[in-house]
């Protein structure tokens, strides 16, 4: 394979998925969403890094030098965008898990995932953000999804069905 | 600066990447990423959450022309099984990324995110970091997607909602598409270089010899990759691994912390229940 072309596609991939969750972050107001972007984001990042750990593993002859500080951490060269990969999954996993918690407290307390209730955290003189325009629920996204009948309708005794035979 | 940095900075394969001057405005418009940009970010503009009419069609038509334009431009691997396989990962993780931000509904929006996060771990082992490829659908995938679901249900039981269906406005939503935009248009004009290097015709033999060097024991290729990453970050990031550890514990800490806030304590609650 053309190691120079595998970099070059997955520096590219990278870029465009850190794009995707930066509009996603920015336009979207689903607390829940802006996360999943967030995380998004980190994805592109890892990888660019997984590309630039192939390509210098291509480069320089890895792990063989063994005498000497500076031969040690040339070998070392390959293995850097992995391990920094490991570290960013471990940091995603601890986001992840405090962002969830937060997001849980703030839906108890608004009743909502929209980040547009808490805008009384916005600066003084800052004018309210007010939606222009609230579309109407259509009736097709009313519909849900309902599960097929399977089988035979079993028998159902039609005084149990009127009280319940223990509480 | 450092006498490493400099010699860093004049090592040949960094030099490479990035570009030189600036591209006149003809070399811009006949280019195809641009063009590919272009429509990639009116696709995503016509695809998020409004009120158009005939948005959803035209900027998938729109998505498809841009992909394959901006694909068109990418420098071939040389061996068309490794392209095949690699233009369809990068379809399944970008596509499945824009329908991400694109779905009206947030459970579809964690559901595409989860094939997402398998796209990307495909990419992975595509590349050699067969530990990533895994630890990335165990933990994104199978934690932290499943998380992102519970929440989603437990906060949102009555589904459809009206935040979902619009935006912060047209100004939010224009300029955050046209930075990102802007973003990888940069991307890609910085490495017109390493584009042009990687274009240029290379001997079998060099091939050849990289592929030899990946597969050399302490490479990523060999297949004790798993000793060579273990070696790697218990010997050298160590000490990362312990505030790795630490920072673990303390989202842990407060996560719960934040959880119970404001209750008070089992055995209050139970002695006033009593009481």
């Amino acid at each position: 394979m053309n190691e120079l072309s595998l970099l070059y596609n997955y520096l590219a991939v990278g870029g465009i998925l850190f794009a995707l969750g930066l509009i996603g972050f920015l336009v979207r107001r689903n607390m829940i969403v802006m996360f999943l972007c967030a995380e998004m984001m980190l994805q592109g990042v890892s990888v660019s890094l997984i590309g630039f750990g192939r390509y210098h593993g291509s480069l320089a002859a890895a792990g063989i030098a063994s005498a000497g500080q500076a031969e040690w951490s040339q070998a070392a060269g390959p293995w850097g965008g992995q391990m920094l990969v490991i570290f960013i999954i471990t940091v995603a996993a601890c986001e992840a898990g405090i962002a969830m918690a937060l997001v849980l407290m703030l839906a108890r307390r608004s009743g909502s995932l929209d980040a547009a209730f808490w805008q009384d955290l916005r600066e003084e003189g800052q004018p309210a953000f007010v939606d222009q325009e609230v579309p109407e629920e259509r009736t097709e996204d009313r519909v849900w999804p309902v599960l097929t009948p399977a089988g035979v309708r079993p028998e159902s005794d039609p005084d149990q069905l009127l009280h319940r035979p223990r509480v | 600066m450092s006498h490493w940095l400099l010699t860093e900075t004049l090592h040949l394969s960094e030099a490479l990447l990035l570009a030189e001057g600036l591209p006149g405005w003809r070399e811009v418009l006949l280019c195809r990423s641009f063009w590919a940009i272009l429509l990639g970010g009116l696709a995503v503009w016509l695809l998020l959450p409004n009120r158009i009419a005939y948005g959803k069609t035209l900027g998938g038509v729109l998505g498809i022309i841009g992909a394959g334009l901006f694909a068109a431009d990418w420098p071939l691997l040389g061996n068309w099984t490794d392209q095949g396989v690699f233009w369809l990962l990068a379809l399944i993780t970008i596509g499945a990324a824009a329908s991400t931000i694109c779905s009206r509904s947030p459970v579809y929006s964690a559901i595409w995110f989860a094939l997402s996060i398998l796209g990307t771990a495909g990419l992975f082992f595509y590349n050699g970091a067969q530990f990533l490829g895994v630890a990335t659908v165990v933990v994104y995938a199978g934690a932290i997607v499943v998380t992102f679901l519970f929440v989603i249900m437990l906060a949102q039981p009555a589904g459809h909602s009206d935040y979902d269906r619009i935006t912060w406005g047209w100004f939010p939503k224009t300029f955050s598409v046209l930075t990102a935009a802007v973003f990888v248009g940069l991307l890609t004009m910085l490495l017109g270089n390493l584009k042009t290097a990687a274009e240029a015709p290379v001997e079998p033999a060099a091939l050849a010899a990289a592929a030899e060097r990946l597969e050399q024991p302490g490479g990523v290729l060999n297949s004790a990759h798993m000793a060579n990453v273990g070696k790697h970050l218990f010997t050298e990031h160590l000490i990362s691994v312990e505030l790795a550890g630490t920072l673990l514990l303390a989202a842990l800490v407060g996560a719960v912390a934040m959880a119970i806030q404001g209750k008070p304590r089992l055995a209050t609650q139970i002695e006033e229940a009593l009481r």
